[in-house]
């Protein structure tokens, strides 16, 4: 038993950290694809042609 | 479902075309130019935008929720109840969870649900009073062993990433998590009532609810408060007759399955750099497409009371959080042709998108028709060769003054309609009386009309930003009294005034005729400073009453009282006014 009344005589955090400890029970979660390489509108912007400044001869 | 949809997307596109030929007529008047096309197409865009609310608002008055089977009994499986924090005030955000806490236990079924506090704060000060208001949490309601905190070191991909590493670690353990802000605040009743349906329905993957905004102060704040208690269940309800099986996330006030989000939502980082790429922002509205992609139903109940979250106070701090939404809805751009995606989730995306470009296509309509007389070919009086009599142009200002009549029907008529609805089936009674809620409704609309540029002007803004590449990073919400002076105002809103005072002085050099049409919208703007430092203050209690605000729910009042008694405490809520013992 912890006197709370008196935060000097242990570590509030550590005391914070195993209190807190969520409970150990994994589980997986696989990162889903969200981009192809297929056409996006972005990609479409990016076939727009760019006028390029050329430096030089 | 698929004729509602029908129904609504038709009318909207009839509305649409309907204000492009009306303009284009109008424009055309005087010999058609490039620019009364683009300014007609502008009004299309727009227009298709208003009509689909008002749809949507359509589709809610006309539909009732579908009556659920009441359970009672005890609950087999376990619940989380996940409430990411960063950087909040840990007083009020842990107040909220000892009233949730306490809520379920009423109900008997406390045991099957936990709490875990996932805190991504960055500032140490604020870290350290969470861990110690943690302890105090578990001391009040001894919750040892049910009521969990940890702290991330590394806040990779924000709050998806924060939900997603508790699962990683300990999602196993439940069934379900209900994921709230640290601004949510729900019943016990409700809570249990939730997974109840996803108990019912085993192919539900999300169930989202209707948050409440509760515990405004300021006009504005209460406006907003009025409007989200008003309105939108009704929005809510039209969006969930179309949306079917493929339901929206809001991220938060919503419980998922947990195997079903583990399997579907962990979030890969878009390739580049943001604004467009890395983290997914609005994280919520791809979670709810990759559970649909996946199979899973996800739905909203609008029947569902007793779901509860907070809002800004003032314009700014609404703007600030309305830039991050900007920039999270446009992202989504990129995923507009994700594979797998069902439909309806797509048009979800360019519905976002669609939401933030329509004040720039307003905006754009407005500085086209300032420049139009620039474009405008002379008036040729003697069109005809060998009539000797001029030819005046006919007038075709009514087509503008009907086209004007219909958009602001569009914007109206939809609350006009929910005031309606409200008395004659008595809504009208928790909001204080149909006189009340009618006069609410009515200073609402001219509250939204003169606020409505100020928010053009700031979303505009937003969108150029994240157009021109600038990441909004990902800054705390405001939360508490949020009153602001008008050197505060003046500060965030001076370019406001410049551009509306620029708008009236181009209008009256270009096209002087345009300036009466254009005072509703340039006027705000001047004043903005004046009408943002306003709003931020507290209003009359009699106007914008809402239920939660004239009886307070029980967990509002648990809250209250627990919020009450540690604000009385000494700075330290351990060793000050009140001595803690526990076990550990």
């Amino acid at each position: 038993m912890m006197d709370l009344s008196h935060p000097t005589q242990f570590d509030l955090d550590q005391l914070a950290n195993v209190l807190g400890t969520p409970p150990d029970a994994p589980l997986a979660m696989p990162v889903q694809v969200l981009e192809t390489r297929a056409v996006t509108l972005l990609s479409l912007l990016r076939l727009l042609p760019v006028r390029r400044i050329r430096v030089g001869h | 479902m698929a004729f509602t949809r029908t129904l609504a997307l038709t009318a909207s596109l009839a509305a649409a075309y309907g204000g492009f030929l009306l303009f284009l007529q109008f424009g055309a008047a005087d010999g058609l130019d490039p620019m009364d096309i683009l300014r007609s197409g502008l009004i299309f865009a727009s227009t298709f935008w208003l009509a689909w609310g008002a749809a949507q608002a359509m589709a809610g008055l006309t539909t009732r929720p579908p009556v659920r089977p009441d359970k009672q009994g005890p609950l087999t499986a376990r619940c989380v109840v996940l409430v990411p924090v960063y950087n909040e005030d840990p007083v009020g955000t842990f107040a909220r969870i000892a009233a949730m806490d306490a809520s379920l236990r009423a109900t008997g079924q406390g045991d099957r649900f936990n709490f875990a506090i996932l805190s991504d704060t960055r500032d140490d000060a604020i870290a350290q009073k969470e861990r110690i208001w943690f302890l105090r949490l578990l001391a009040d309601t001894g919750g040892e062993g049910r009521i969990f905190y940890r702290r991330r070191t590394s806040n990779r991909s924000r709050k998806a990433g924060n939900i997603e590493e508790f699962i990683k670690r300990s999602g196993a353990a439940y069934d379900y998590a209900l994921i709230l802000d640290a601004d949510s605040l729900m019943e016990g009743g409700t809570i249990v009532e939730m997974v109840r349906r996803m108990e019912a329905a085993p192919d539900l993957g999300l169930l989202q609810t209707l948050p409440t905004i509760i515990h405004a102060r300021s006009r504005f704040g209460r406006t907003m408060q009025f409007a989200a208690t008003f309105y939108s269940p009704i929005f809510a309800r039209g969006l969930a007759m179309m949306q079917g099986r493929t339901g929206p996330f809001w991220g938060h006030n919503a419980i998922v399955r947990m195997r079903a989000f583990a399997e579907s939502c962990a979030l890969p980082e878009l390739t580049g750099s943001p604004p467009f790429g890395g983290h997914i922002m609005s994280h919520d509205y791809v979670e709810a497409a990759l559970l649909a992609r996946a199979g899973w139903v996800v739905r909203v109940d609008d029947d569902l009371t007793g779901s509860y979250e907070e809002a800004p106070e003032n314009i700014i701090d609404h703007a600030k959080r309305d830039r991050r939404w900007c920039q999270g809805n446009l992202q989504h751009a990129r995923l507009l042709f994700a594979p797998g995606l069902r439909g309806w989730s797509r048009f979800v995306f360019l519905q976002g998108i669609l939401s933030y470009l329509a004040p720039v296509f307003w905006l754009g309509f407005l500085a086209a028709s300032i420049a139009a007389p620039v474009f405008a070919p002379p008036i040729d009086y003697f069109p005809l060769e060998y009539w000797p009599f001029p030819v005046l142009p006919v007038s075709q200002a009514s087509k503008a003054l009907g086209l004007a009549i219909g958009v602001v029907g569009l914007l109206f008529l939809p609350k006009v309609l929910i005031v309606l609805d409200a008395a004659l089936r008595g809504r009208t009674r928790g909001f204080g009386g149909t006189v009340r809620a009618a006069t609410s409704t009515l200073v609402e609309l001219v509250f939204s009309s003169i606020t409505a540029p100020i928010f053009l002007m700031f979303q505009t803004r937003s969108v150029l930003q994240v157009i021109r590449g600038a990441d909004g990073g990902w800054p705390a919400q405001s939360r508490g009294d949020g009153t602001l002076t008008l050197g505060d105002a003046w500060a965030a809103s001076h370019w406001i005034v410049t551009s509306g005072a620029v708008v009236l002085g181009a209008a009256q050099w270009l096209s002087p005729v345009l300036v009466p049409w254009l005072i509703p919208v340039a006027l705000p703007m001047v004043m903005s400073p004046a009408i943002i430092a306003w709003s931020s203050r507290p209003g009359s209690r009699w106007l914008f009453a809402t239920p939660t605000e004239l009886h307070p729910t029980a967990v509002m009042d648990q809250q209250a009282l627990i919020l009450r008694r540690w604000q009385g405490a000494a700075v330290s809520p351990i060793g000050g006014a009140e001595t803690m013992v526990t076990d550990v």
